[in-house]
């Protein structure tokens, strides 16, 4: 291999660099290129090419070893990973295993990563539900964190923006605090989510709603799509292996080929970022200093715009180990606030039970997504004695099973003419907004490095005394609505999980008005640095309820024009 | 799969060494190829076997036909923890006796009926502190692990899911409210 780092400097130089090419970076380089700037995109991981590097995708049951389960010695070496619902045969090879990336749990953390071009865009659950000002006014109502910088009416149209790209299937509801989008036709709820939803106006009037959950799936075809080569989703409910049909939005399968198609995208995957390169007399960054995966050897790529999209954790890191004189902590870190005030989700609880009513009815064929309650508490104002709130999913199901009781040729010709249809099951779980503190945090550890050199983060994040309430409530509320409605068999669960298997880790570079007390302005540009944009769940002020990569989505195509409009200043 | 190509690999291999006069065919070996767990070629013949009474061949193939018991013993191997791999080989290297006590003869000469009546039994035994107490514990976690496994294998298999009831990778629209009594499926005989 020939020494890159001899090329000439002008070969290595862009008009920006992208950071990352999951959901967030994928979307800063798109529309980037769509406004004629040459961009060069960053990925640690190697390159998935949409459909070619998909290689379980068509696979049938039968055709995995273990029917898709993870092997003991996999589960064995990797404890962290394994936790993951989706860590299965079919998709294992998304995730990052234990020992590729090492970190310090100063407090148990389940970091669950996806290196590879596409990053976790592949492997999400495809929920996009837009934050109203419920959300934004959040801290200043509420009195944590700091203020946001942008309201609804900042970022409303950039919803629109890439929700129309994405394709979001769901169906125009009119709550205030779950704005409705640029929407394909909702996916439909079942006969007992429609019961629920009925007696839930019953109970509650106008204060409770349930949902169908809007997905970033496309459920009929239209041209816009098929220009990007995408057909429509088919319901397969294999997502996490990657979809042959592009029937849900993964920047393999939309952004990086639209991108690629403009002639403005160089990808560079193999491209483990150790920082970002500042220049002291300009006042600026001028470029970002990468080690090659494969060689080790470390080689520098310069444009006059940086956009940070490496996901949150890795995000702050990158920051952290982008040290120089200017910037001894870290860049940007002029406030010693980098790496704080990290948050997440709080997914701990679940509620389930029975429904014994339409028991005449059963459901067929698929969807790939399901019911959605949005957060209904303390929205208007404070009512209970924890701040903030939580969404929750929920779903009914009811399948047929065999008998399997007794062996031999009528335990076969049960097997073969399943007829126990049972009670339909009904769950949900909570998807609680956490306050970010500055005692959750991240940071670099001294000693420890990563197999590339670079020093290993150390993550101290934990629940606190209002997730435990919330926790409660959540139980009970949904306990309560759950009777109401006439399910039976009630149960309550606190799975006791880490912080981390939300995969909805935020924060630490947080968004704000004031230098002093935030690391990004309204722009998503770094306060003392304006030339570096971070986009991606590190600019995460606070996390309310909503999963959040469309709000990721959105901040990316708007700091990207942003960023091509201060360029023409 | 794989596994089953190593296996008749060294099925080659073996008959390619018989010239070394150590080489003993008379000798019941190790099965290296699950080496997680010390199977004899006797004892996945006697999982067989086992496997056949629960699944049993008759107007479509059995459990046997299609070599779940290959699949049975590369979930073991793979997939148990240690606790549970040597649970299961506990069980299966006690299931000879415990046939032969409850059923007066070797499980293999048995006919079908008295078969599934041993399996039933070994079932339901239930341990304690005692060794025969450990013994029966690991003969019922050996025989309901292997109908667990059975099952799997058999319904996840290709000759089902292609020839008997195919699978398909797009199930359809989804339908939130199908009456039950709309569905009609053939019955099919075993």
């Amino acid at each position: 291999m020939a020494n890159l780092n001899i090329r000439n400097k002008q070969e290595r130089t862009y008009e920006a660099i992208v950071i990352g090419s999951g959901i967030s970076g994928s979307w800063a380089a798109k529309e980037l290129c769509d406004l004629g700037v040459k961009t060069l995109m960053l990925e640690r991981g190697r390159n998935v090419e949409h459909n070619k590097d998909y290689p379980t995708t068509n696979m049938l049951p039968y055709e995995f070893e273990h029917r898709g389960q993870i092997t003991q010695a996999e589960k064995e070496a990797n404890p962290i990973v394994s936790k993951c619902y989706a860590f299965r045969e079919d998709a294992k090879h998304f995730f990052v295993k234990d020992a590729e990336h090492p970190y310090v749990q100063e407090k148990p953390f389940d970091w669950i990563r996806g290196y590879q071009v596409g990053g976790k865009s592949l492997l999400w659950a495809r929920q996009v539900q837009r934050w109203s000002d419920f959300d934004f006014e959040g801290p200043a109502r509420d009195g944590f964190a700091v203020d946001w910088p942008i309201r609804y009416k900042d970022i409303a149209s950039w919803y629109s923006h890439v929700e129309k790209f994405a394709g979001v299937s769901g169906n125009k509801d009119g709550l205030p605090n779950l704005p409705d989008g640029e929407f394909l036709p909702g996916y439909d709820l079942n006969i007992v989510e429609k019961h629920f939803q009925e007696q839930l106006k019953k109970a509650y009037g106008n204060d409770r709603h349930l949902i169908s959950s809007r997905c970033a799936h496309i459920h009929e075809p239209r041209p816009e799509f098929t220009a990007q080569g995408r057909a429509f989703c088919q319901n397969r409910n294999l997502c996490q292996r990657g979809c042959p049909f592009g029937g849900y939005f993964s920047s393999n399968s939309s952004t990086i080929p639209w991108a690629l198609k403009t002639g403005n995208l160089t990808l560079r995957p193999d491209a483990v970022v150790h920082s970002i390169i500042y220049d002291e007399e300009a006042g600026k960054a001028t470029g970002v200093r990468i080690i090659d995966a494969n060689t080790k050897e470390m080689e520098e790529f310069y444009a006059p715009v940086i956009f940070l999209n490496a996901a949150a954790l890795n995000s702050n890191l990158i920051l952290m180990n982008s040290t120089s004189n200017r910037f001894p902590n870290g860049l940007g870190n002029d406030n010693g606030l980098l790496g704080k005030y990290v948050a997440f989700h709080n997914y701990r609880a679940q509620v389930s039970g029975q429904y014994e009513g339409h028991l005449e009815y059963t459901t067929s064929g698929g969807r790939p997504t399901s019911a959605y309650f949005p957060r209904f508490r303390n929205v208007y104002k404070q009512e209970t004695d924890f701040l903030r709130g939580y969404a929750a999913g929920f779903s009914a199901s009811r399948g047929v099973r065999p008998n399997t009781e007794g062996i031999g040729m009528d335990l076969k010709n049960s097997l073969l003419n399943p007829d126990q249809y049972g009670p339909w099951y009904v769950g949900s779980h909570m998807m609680g907004e956490t306050i970010p503190k500055e005692s959750n945090y991240v940071a670099l550890d001294p000693n420890l490095q990563d197999p590339y050199g670079m020093p290993q983060l150390k993550i101290s994040v934990d629940y606190d005394d209002n997730d435990e309430k919330m926790i409660k409530d959540y139980q009970e509320q949904m306990s309560e609505m759950f009777e109401k409605a006439g399910f039976t068999n009630i149960r309550v669960n606190d799975d006791h999980r880490q912080p981390g298997l939300d995969i909805h880790e935020m924060g630490g570079v947080r968004m704000g008005k004031d230098p002093k007390t935030s690391l990004l302005n309204a722009n998503h540009q770094l306060h003392a640095v304006p030339n570096v944009y971070v986009t991606d769940g590190a600019s995460m002020t606070s996390t309310s309820t909503q999963n959040p990569s469309l709000t990721y989505m959105a901040f990316a195509a708007r700091a990207a024009h942003h960023a091509v409009a201060e360029s023409k200043k | 799969m794989n596994r089953r190509i190593a296996l008749r690999h060294l099925a080659l291999i073996s008959g390619g060494l018989a010239f070394i006069p150590s080489c003993d065919f008379s000798s019941d070996d190790i099965l290296t190829a699950y080496n997680n767990l010390k199977i004899t070629q006797s004892q996945k013949q006697l999982l067989g076997d086992i496997s056949n009474v629960i699944i049993p061949a008759g107007e479509i193939k059995g459990a046997l036909d299609i070599e779940v018991p290959d699949f049975i013993l590369v979930m073991v191997n793979d997939c148990l923890n240690s606790e549970q791999q040597t649970l299961f080989s506990t069980g299966l290297a006690a299931f000879p006796d415990f046939a032969k006590q409850s059923g007066g003869g070797n499980f293999a000469n048995l006919n079908p009926k008295e078969k599934e009546a041993i399996i039933l039994s070994g079932q339901n035994l239930e341990g304690d502190e005692t060794e025969k107490g450990a013994e029966n514990k690991a003969i019922s976690y050996f025989l309901n692990t292997t109908k667990r496994l059975t099952i799997q294998g058999y319904m996840a298999s290709e000759y089902i899911q292609s020839e008997v009831i195919p699978y398909s990778l797009i199930p359809g629209a989804y339908n939130g409210s199908v009456l039950i009594s709309d569905i009609q499926k053939p019955r099919i005989n075993g």
